[in-house]
């Protein structure tokens, strides 16, 4: 794996110059922005002007005038945001590893984030972006942002949309072959209700039977149902446990896991949405770049952190 | 008179489950032990194929061949105690690491391609064996919870049910194999 003085050199080397012309265009869009929405605002004002003594007209002006200047800030953002998602992200994906395709609009189909079962509510709405794809060592992986929601409408018809999961969803093949299912989820249930959660846990009747391990730390944070015992512990060794353990220390992050024909699914959550540049914001500055690269490795580097490239059992 | 009725309903229940958990538990223990036996015939089934992959390379370790030969024939024989077992069990295991590591001496043999395979499958059933051991150690323990604690120990010491041994790695398996000492038998 690149380290963060490894990304520096290469920010100072062939990020920067590129930056350099991409930051031209930023401001030539920045002042796009400014020009035509100062012209739509005014032109709203003076239609709010003229008909203020109509009775809807004027709030109905406004509110069309919020949508226009929406529509005219994401046409003139567009095409910058996909020009700086396929020149500077992709440039780090590649550095990272170059045997990985990047894809600014590619995101993991919906059977793979259902076929996962890590969260068993489906989706009504899907959406995602930045795919990662390829092959690390032996280990296939793919990975994208992913964010689903679903909708629910109360008694007075209104609509609600509530997220399932928004953050970064990792798919990858798996070291060891096996049939059952396996669940490592985050522990909430025990972590803040104690044994009253852990006799929740045992109840729990939509997940198979729960799985205790003898790893206290990873137990503290986890907690595993599996459809088999001991195929369980088979795919969770002791020192996969303490990796994931490892993992979730250094990614700061809520993670769940499940492990299901033979492939590993790591969701990592997020609440902020990732490798999306910042119109008004400089590109020359690291610290953003920082971000995209340790967003990126933190993803990539479950290969090396979950040991997956080990093959030393009888699957290939 | 209905009080005492609800009372002696409720009690009765209770103590149905009690004792259902108790036997379930039991019952979980030996499944897991069961499973751990699957596992190890497996193992035996495959010291055959190993013994016959390397003999042509190790000349010099015919005597330990032999040796693993031997024990496999006397554990699959069938009339053992699970503590008899277990002790076999342990000094196969010993007997195969010390064949594993002699493997590096010869380089041939240790990139011959039914060795590779053959290799891959042994390290899919340990770790295998390794997970059944603690699986079953996992259920011991939530045995043994049930026969201590109150008031399930209550029942437990009227059931006569006595707290079960972990599957501890004895300590001999513990410290390195030594390699010359395995061959110089």
């Amino acid at each position: 794996m690149k380290t963060l003085a490894e990304f520096q050199g290469f920010y100072n080397e062939k990020l920067f110059p590129r930056l350099k012309t991409l930051e031209e265009a930023r401001l030539k869009v920045v002042s796009n922005v400014y020009s035509y929405c100062g012209i739509a605002i005014l032109i709203s004002l003076g239609l709010v002007f003229l008909t203020r003594n109509l009775s809807n007209l004027p709030g109905m002006i406004i509110m069309l005038s919020f949508f226009a200047l929406l529509a005219i800030y994401n046409t003139l953002t567009r095409s910058y945001v996909r020009e700086f998602k396929n020149d500077i992200i992709e440039k780090i994906v590649e550095f990272i590893d170059f045997n990985l395709t990047y894809d600014n609009n590619g995101f993991l189909p919906v059977p793979v984030f259902i076929h996962s079962n890590i969260f068993q509510k489906h989706p009504d709405i899907y959406q995602g972006d930045d795919r990662v794809y390829g092959k690390i060592g032996v280990t296939n992986i793919d990975f994208s942002e992913v964010n689903a929601k679903y909708v629910t409408k109360d008694s007075k018809g209104r609509r609600h949309e509530h997220t399932i999961f928004k953050g970064l969803f990792f798919q990858a093949d798996f070291n060891k072959a096996f049939k059952g299912k396996t669940y490592v989820l985050a522990d909430f249930s025990e972590r803040y209700l104690g044994s009253v959660g852990k006799f929740l846990q045992n109840i729990n009747v939509s997940r198979p039977p729960i799985v205790r391990l003898e790893d206290p730390e990873f137990e503290k944070y986890f907690v595993v149902y599996g459809t088999d015992q001991i195929e369980a512990r088979y795919i969770l060794s002791t020192s996969l446990m303490k990796r994931i353990v490892d993992f979730k220390a250094k990614s700061k992050r809520e993670i769940y896991l499940s492990f299901i024909d033979s492939f590993v699914y790591v969701a990592i959550s997020y609440n902020r949405n990732l490798m999306e540049p910042k119109v008004f914001k400089t590109l020359l500055d690291f610290e953003p770049m920082k971000e995209y690269f340790e967003d990126l490795s933190l993803a990539i580097g479950i290969v090396e952190d979950l040991n997956l490239n080990t093959r030393i059992w009888s699957k290939e | 008179m209905n009080i005492f009725l609800i009372v002696a309903v409720v009690l009765v229940v209770i103590i149905i489950g009690i004792y259902n958990s108790l036997i379930g538990r039991k019952n979980q223990v030996e499944n897991a032990f069961a499973s751990i036996d699957a596992l190890l015939k497996k193992r035996y089934d495959l010291i055959p194929n190993l013994v016959s992959t390397v003999k042509n390379y190790m000349q010099h370790e015919r005597g330990t061949l032999t040796e693993i030969t031997e024990l496999r024939a006397k554990a699959t024989s069938g009339q053992l105690s699970s503590e008899d077992k277990i002790a076999l069990e342990n000094k196969l295991s010993r007997v195969y690491r010390g064949i594993m590591v002699a493997v590096e001496n010869y380089p041939d043999l240790k990139a011959s391609q039914n060795f590779l395979q053959l290799e891959k499958t042994l390290n899919e059933i340990e770790e295998q064996i390794s997970a059944a051991r603690r699986a079953y150690n996992a259920s011991v323990t939530d045995f043994n919870n049930s026969v201590e604690m109150f008031p399930t120990s209550v029942f437990a010491s009227m059931m006569n049910f006595k707290r079960k041994q972990l599957f501890e790695i004895p300590e001999a398996e513990r410290q390195n194999v030594n390699v010359g000492d395995l061959f110089k038998k």
